[in-house]
């Protein structure tokens, strides 16, 4: 089992990270805002990561843990601060406006990554030190910055800022009637997720050992989109079930490729084609899922019906009126 | 002077394929409000559809290696013929990732993200047949000679095949939009589309001849591209299409006369990037993209919309 574990370890925590990640993109969504801003954030949060354990921190054998939490605090210092200063320029715009805006700062962000002395320009930065000696207790870090994320959008959809980021999300004008501060409220929803995404990227720059500016691409952005839309955009467990899904997705053809009940050429079509098939069924589900797969009317069902197994029907409180 | 020249002309050809290009996204747009994802696909589709008609053999990367037609055509008709499969594809695409999504009235988002899969799906597609090697036509402009000279700047004659190429394209759709039947009930269909259909215009027709003629520019601007530089792997329409977007908004969205403008001024400005600073080039169209969107959002030519509650 453990060692099962291990040989899947690296995919087990790109999976995590790809929950965070749709998690950093669904609450700008919670406020109705749709950036495609992630791979930005994610692309910088790596090279804090690569650039102080490379240079500043260098050290031999393995890396120590508190260390990378000392760059997670910095990345979410520096993402935060970026997320504000975009944020608030940015943030004037809505729906389509803004999600271009965000385009065009994860490119321009690209650019330079690409031609900054700093981060390595074109070849990027090699041998980040790794602090654990296998990719699967990467989980250490992984797990609990998901559960805090997962546990922080659940409260966070119950408490006053959530809701008026719902408010916000159904109607901007009349969220603003009702007194609700939108252009705050948006700055902060942005900001949550952009720091989100600076920390998943100095998990996975050590996880990936190299860093370089292929990690922050447009194509990125749509592949964090497409888990928070097929997820599900209602409920926070859908970007996370969708990080993880998608993420396992590609992996999942690669090894029915690889099955010997397949003729050849249908397995080297699931090898080679795999992108072909990730396009199909992302358009498909659009068309025929497009509240996501797992939606609060579901987990609503789900819940009701957990209920009844528990006590008999006489039991059943009374539905509420007047909601 | 001659160095100023050269640069203009070759900004101004450059910039002329990011208008037909631009002009793709911006009809689409105008009629549906939502940014068609998947025009860089279809760019990509048209440079190698050409190449393949030419009768060119291909690489030995992808699942159709080394094979080539069984005719070759001279390059103007496989041009055409390049744009007219891209035009269709630009038709299957309506179908598939758009109609069934407007029919049920879903959120735009869904919309960008529908045409994302199809544009993903296209360009592997296009990799498995294909393979990921750099194509380049032979011969595109028969026995011309290279370069011509105007005044004192020379320039390569593909430039000025380009451009010319280009503004043809410019022209007639504007002829076709402003002079034409079909134009007016694609008017009518971008000003307001339920009101057009009480009127009698069959919307759906229409909504799939903006898609063709779409793909058609996109289809033409990947072969024009591709007669410059050549063809870099299937994805080589990705970063053209997000320069796309940073010459819509700098036009206005859905403005057309916008698109031309906002495709000129992205060419010339990316010719005119000192050589010191090349390496930058690529981000200029998305810095004037941010700028303009802080700025006028409405685009150059736009009026600025009344938000009505």
């Amino acid at each position: 089992m453990i060692e099962y574990l291990n040989s899947y370890g690296s995919l087990i925590v790109t999976m995590v990270l790809g929950a965070v990640l749709g998690l950093s993109l669904y609450l700008p969504l919670m406020a109705g805002q749709l950036s495609l801003a992630s791979p930005g954030f994610y692309a910088l949060g790596g090279y804090v990561a690569a650039i102080l354990s490379t240079r500043t921190f260098a050290t031999d054998g393995t890396y120590p843990v508190p260390l990378v939490l000392l760059e997670m605090l910095v990345a979410a210092v520096l993402s935060g601060a970026l997320a504000v200063v975009v944020g608030l320029s940015a943030l004037r715009l809505s729906g389509i406006y803004l999600a271009l805006a965000t385009i065009a700062f994860v490119e321009i962000l690209r650019v330079l990554s690409l031609n900054l002395e700093i981060t390595g320009k074109a070849i990027g930065i090699f041998q980040i030190p790794q602090p654990f000696g296998t990719k699967l207790s990467y989980l250490w870090l992984a797990g609990p910055l998901l559960l805090a994320a997962g546990l922080f959008t659940w409260r966070l959809e119950r408490v006053r800022t959530g809701r008026a980021f719902a408010a916000i999300r159904e109607d901007e004008l009349a969220a603003a009637a009702m007194g609700i501060d939108t252009t705050r409220s948006k700055v902060r929803a942005f900001v949550i997720g952009g720091v989100l995404a600076g920390l998943a990227g100095v998990v996975a720059a050590h996880l990936t050992n190299t860093w370089n500016a292929r990690q922050g691409t447009f194509d990125a952005s749509i592949i964090y989109l497409s888990f928070v839309l097929i997820g599900g955009s209602r409920t926070f467990l859908g970007p996370i079930a969708g990080g993880m899904a998608l993420t396992y997705l590609p992996e999942w053809l690669r090894e029915r490729a690889d099955s010997a009940l397949l003729p050849e050429w249908a397995g080297q079509f699931l090898r080679d084609g795999r992108l072909i098939i990730y396009g199909v069924l992302l358009a498909l589900s659009c068309v025929f899922f497009p509240r996501g797969f797992i939606t609060p009317e579901l987990l609503e069902r789900i819940k009701r019906l957990a209920f009844r197994r528990r006590r008999p029907p006489s039991a059943q409180p009374k539905p509420e009126s007047a909601a | 002077m001659g160095d100023f020249l050269q640069k203009l002309l070759n900004g101004l050809a450059i910039g002329s394929v990011y208008a037909i290009f631009a002009l793709g996204y911006t009809l689409v747009f105008s009629i549906l409000r939502v940014i068609n994802f998947a025009h860089a696909a279809i760019f990509t589709v048209g440079a190698y559809l050409t190449y393949a008609l030419t009768g060119a053999r291909f690489g030995f990367n992808g699942i159709l290696k080394n094979s080539a037609l069984p005719f070759e055509l001279p390059f103007w008709l496989a041009l055409l013929g390049g744009a007219l499969g891209a035009g269709l594809l630009g038709i299957v695409v309506e179908q598939v990732a758009f109609r069934p999504l407007r029919k049920r009235g879903s959120d735009p988002l869904l919309t960008l993200v529908s045409s994302l899969g199809v544009a993903i799906a296209v360009v592997n597609i296009v990799q498995y047949l294909f393979g990921a090697e750099n194509y380049s036509y032979q011969d595109p402009l028969g026995g011309l000679p290279g370069k011509v000279d105007i005044g004192p700047a020379g320039i390569r004659t593909v430039q000025v095949v380009i451009f010319v190429v280009s503004m043809v394209i410019v022209v007639a759709l504007t002829l076709l939009i402003n002079r034409t039947r079909i134009g007016k009930g694609l008017r009518a269909v971008a000003e307001d589309a339920d009101t057009a259909r009480l009127l009698g215009i069959d919307t759906d027709r229409l909504v799939r001849l903006s898609f063709f003629i779409s793909g058609v520019l996109g289809g033409l601007a990947g072969t024009l591209i591709a007669m410059s530089v050549g063809i870099a792997g299937p994805s080589f329409g990705i970063a053209f299409g997000l320069k796309g977007l940073a010459v819509i908004v700098l036009g206005g969205l859905g403005d057309i006369p916008g698109a031309v403008v906002g495709g000129l001024v992205i060419g010339v400005a990316e010719a005119f990037v000192p050589d010191s600073l090349v390496s930058y080039r690529e981000a200029v169209a998305f810095v004037v993209l941010l700028v303009m969107l802080l700025v006028r959002p409405q685009g150059l030519l736009g009026r600025a919309q009344v938000q009505k509650v």
